[in-house]
């Protein structure tokens, strides 16, 4: 006995020297950078790695300060935000000096000076700055984003990726691109050109948080001393070799060996498929939970007036779930909620998509309870059984053939809808294959292979709600 | 055995009881009568709380009933048969009676299912228990209903109308059970529109007509010789159907 006990005790002081060190060694020997890495030459996805410009710089400023680099993919949007509430160190993602950034985080000097060109097809009307009108196309919250809204009138089609933008333009859907000059070289196809004067010169600098002055001083060292040996411009020059992929591609057999083959491309999908299933099956495990508990919580309100407190909880719970965007849940989770915590993306992910799906299972499950004739309930009470009992033993059983339909669909939907993690850059489904896309510029088969796939999975769950409601089928009219 | 005192009893606005008081005695046979509307369900499902009066008191065997505390140990004394059996869906004939019994803990299983077995055999639906109530006639369920009533071993039985939703030829089987029961002594309160059943069965009847009793009397006193006007009216419309 004593021999367990000491043993006992060495496995708890392993377990907590083991916890204490592995967060000490988190809060000192790590620098993360965030970035969106779709963003050739400056971050982008090189053989399951995150490689560019952006982030050589970032690993000699991580070097300098003896930190090892950890590197964040998450929408552009989210960069500023991520640096702000600390969630990560440094952003990088290409990202130019404005006054409204500049409120909110610190820029380091600038290491890259880039041109905002505009990209038009050879026979345009348009052929300077001036006749630019009509429809452009531009990468949401880019420095040519925010340029054209401010200073010109004209329409903006605001893109997730350049590339959708350059898309747009084969399309005919705009009259031009507006984009930095370096993807822009890359991006254009034979039948485009750019414009020889600049729509705005700008230049790119990396942020931090502005209390974290002296990782500032360090990144401006670093940039100075890189810019000043000629560093920085030639690893533009390598980066603009490597990740030169534009090659018109031209059998389908290419395509797909490009999209899914090359580079060990699927492991992407590989490795979305299985967080979209995590996200999942955690957020329906959450869900299955907390609504039902909810449910519970409203049909004992309503059958017996207790739970007054808790019941109008529950009532307001279930009315902002259902009534505000779950993208917007899940970035209040993870900005607001989490925001001074280090806490796992996916497990965020859980959590949000749990809490959004248990106010719509309540709903359904309080309406498969109060579909159960009264008359059942009644008997139950009449032959002298409590409000447990007849929940347990008559209810449930009977409410469950009618809630597992509308269950099912509402797992079918959770499903699709854990594509919205790749906002605070959980890579699922989705976001595996943007990865792969802004690698090949082909969008066409990562995108039908994950539609495949998200397919297969809804199916199978259909099939298998299908084959327990047959089971439930008790009686058989 | 039950004393009930000027119950009142509304739904939204609507006053269904306006005041009822009964005394019930061991052995009584109870009949209550009375245009649809008049309160009769409502008065039956008040007693055992399934609709909580208002107002007034009931009192069984001594103890108030209350919702909050004494409620489950007084609905075990008191069954209910209601008009649409309301047998469990979910589950076997067995299952639906002995569920009650084993839930409560006054039998054990074994012990349940003994007896639920000698019920089957008396009303000869012991073929049946394997059977799910959607597989059963109308006549077959309610008498399973009774009998899963029984054995809770009430002292008092309550019907709600228990063959107003039967096929005329499956009204007896039903009526015939329940005067087994009532000549094993046990005491009953009978919502019905059968009056030639209340008539021949029931030592007291009830006449009622919008929430309130307007006569009340022997079987005898109430259909040979009513007093009120409305209770003529009521009879003679009956008796032209």
């Amino acid at each position: 006995m004593r021999r367990y006990r000491n043993f006992l005790r060495l496995c708890c002081f392993l377990i907590i020297t083991v916890l204490i060190t592995g967060c000490m060694r988190k809060e000192q020997e790590e620098l993360t950078l965030v970035t969106e890495a779709g963003f050739a030459p400056y971050e982008y996805y090189s053989n399951g790695e995150i490689v560019g410009v952006d982030i050589e710089i970032a690993q000699k400023i991580a070097k300098n300060l003896g930190k090892k680099l950890v590197i964040k993919d998450v929408a552009f949007d989210s960069i500023i935000n991520e640096v702000k509430t600390k969630k990560s160190d440094i952003g990088a993602a290409g990202i130019s000096y404005t006054e409204e950034r500049a409120r909110e985080v610190a820029f380091t000097d600038n290491y890259s000076v880039s041109k905002q060109v505009i990209i038009v097809n050879k026979n345009s009307y348009i052929t300077s700055k001036e006749n630019l009108v009509g429809k452009v196309a531009v990468q949401l919250g880019t420095t040519a984003d925010s340029y054209l809204t401010k200073n010109t009138n004209v329409t903006l089609i605001r893109e997730k990726k350049f590339l959708a933008a350059i898309q747009d333009l084969k399309d005919g859907k705009v009259n031009a691109v507006v984009m930095d000059e370096l993807p822009a070289k890359k991006l254009i196809t034979s039948d485009m050109k750019i414009l020889s004067e600049p729509l705005v010169t700008d230049s790119y600098g990396m942020v931090v948080a502005k209390e974290n002055t002296e990782l500032l001083e360090s990144c401006n060292k670093v940039i100075k001393q890189m810019k000043e040996s000629g560093e920085i411009d030639k690893i533009l020059l390598k980066h603009m070799g490597q990740s030169d992929e534009i090659e018109e591609k031209t059998s389908v057999f290419d395509r797909f060996y490009q999209s899914v083959i090359y580079d060990n491309r699927y492991q992407y999908i590989l490795e979305g498929l299985k967080n979209t299933l995590i996200i999942a099956v955690g957020a329906v495990i959450l869900g299955i939970l907390l609504g039902t508990l909810l449910a519970f919580i409203r049909h004992y309100h309503d059958e017996t007036g207790y739970l007054k407190v808790l019941n109008a909880i529950s009532k307001a719970y279930i009315h902002i779930i259902r009534g505000t965007p779950s993208i917007l849940q899940l970035m209040i989770i993870y900005y607001v909620i989490f925001k001074n915590v280090s806490i796992s993306i996916v497990l965020v992910g859980i959590l949000a998509f749990g809490i959004n799906s248990a106010a719509y299972v309540a709903e359904i499950i309080r309406a498969g309870l109060n579909s159960v004739d009264k008359g059942q309930v009644e008997a139950g009470y009449a032959l002298s059984l409590n409000y447990r009992q007849v929940m347990m033993k008559i209810v449930f059983p009977q409410a469950i053939r009618n809630i597992l339909p509308a269950l099912g669909n509402e797992f079918i939907t959770l499903v699709k809808e854990t594509s919205v993690g790749a906002y605070i850059g959980i890579v699922e489904l989705t976001k595996a294959s943007d990865i792969i896309a802004s690698r090949t510029y082909d969008y066409f088969f990562p995108l039908i292979l994950i539609a495949v796939i998200y397919f297969a999975i809804t199916f199978s769950l259909s099939k298998l709600i299908s084959i327990m409601e047959k089971r439930l089928n008790y009686v058989r009219n | 055995m039950l004393e009930i005192k000027n119950i009142k009893k509304s739904f939204s606005k609507k006053r269904v009881l306006k005041g009822i008081s009964l005394t019930v005695e061991k052995g009584d046979i109870i009949g209550i009568i009375g245009p649809s509307g008049c309160g009769k369900s409502t008065l039956l499902r008040a007693i055992n709380y399934l609709a909580p009066p208002d107002d007034g008191s009931i009192v069984f065997e001594g103890n108030k009933i209350e919702a909050k505390s004494n409620l489950i140990s007084i609905r075990r004394k008191i069954g209910m048969v209601f008009q649409q059996f309301n047998l469990f869906e979910n589950m076997t004939i067995l299952e639906n009676i002995i569920l009650s019994p084993v839930e409560t803990g006054i039998m054990t299983k074994n012990e349940a299912i003994k007896e639920a077995k000698q019920f089957l055999k008396k009303i000869d639906l012991i073929d049946k228990k394997d059977f799910y109530p959607s597989q059963l006639s109308g006549g077959q369920k309610q008498r399973i209903a009774i009998i899963r009533s029984l054995m809770m071993k009430p002292e008092l039985m309550l019907f709600d109308e228990p063959t107003s939703a039967l096929d005329p030829e499956m009204i007896g089987e039903v009526t015939n059970l329940m005067r087994e029961i009532a000549n094993e002594g046990m005491t009953m309160i009978v919502v019905s529109h059968e009056m030639n059943f209340i008539k021949n069965f029931c030592t007291k009847v009830i006449f009622m007509e919008g929430g309130k009793i307007l006569e009340e009397g022997t079987s005898n006193e109430i259909f040979n010789s009513p007093k009120c006007e409305a209770l003529k009216n009521f009879l003679s419309k009956v008796e032209n159907i």
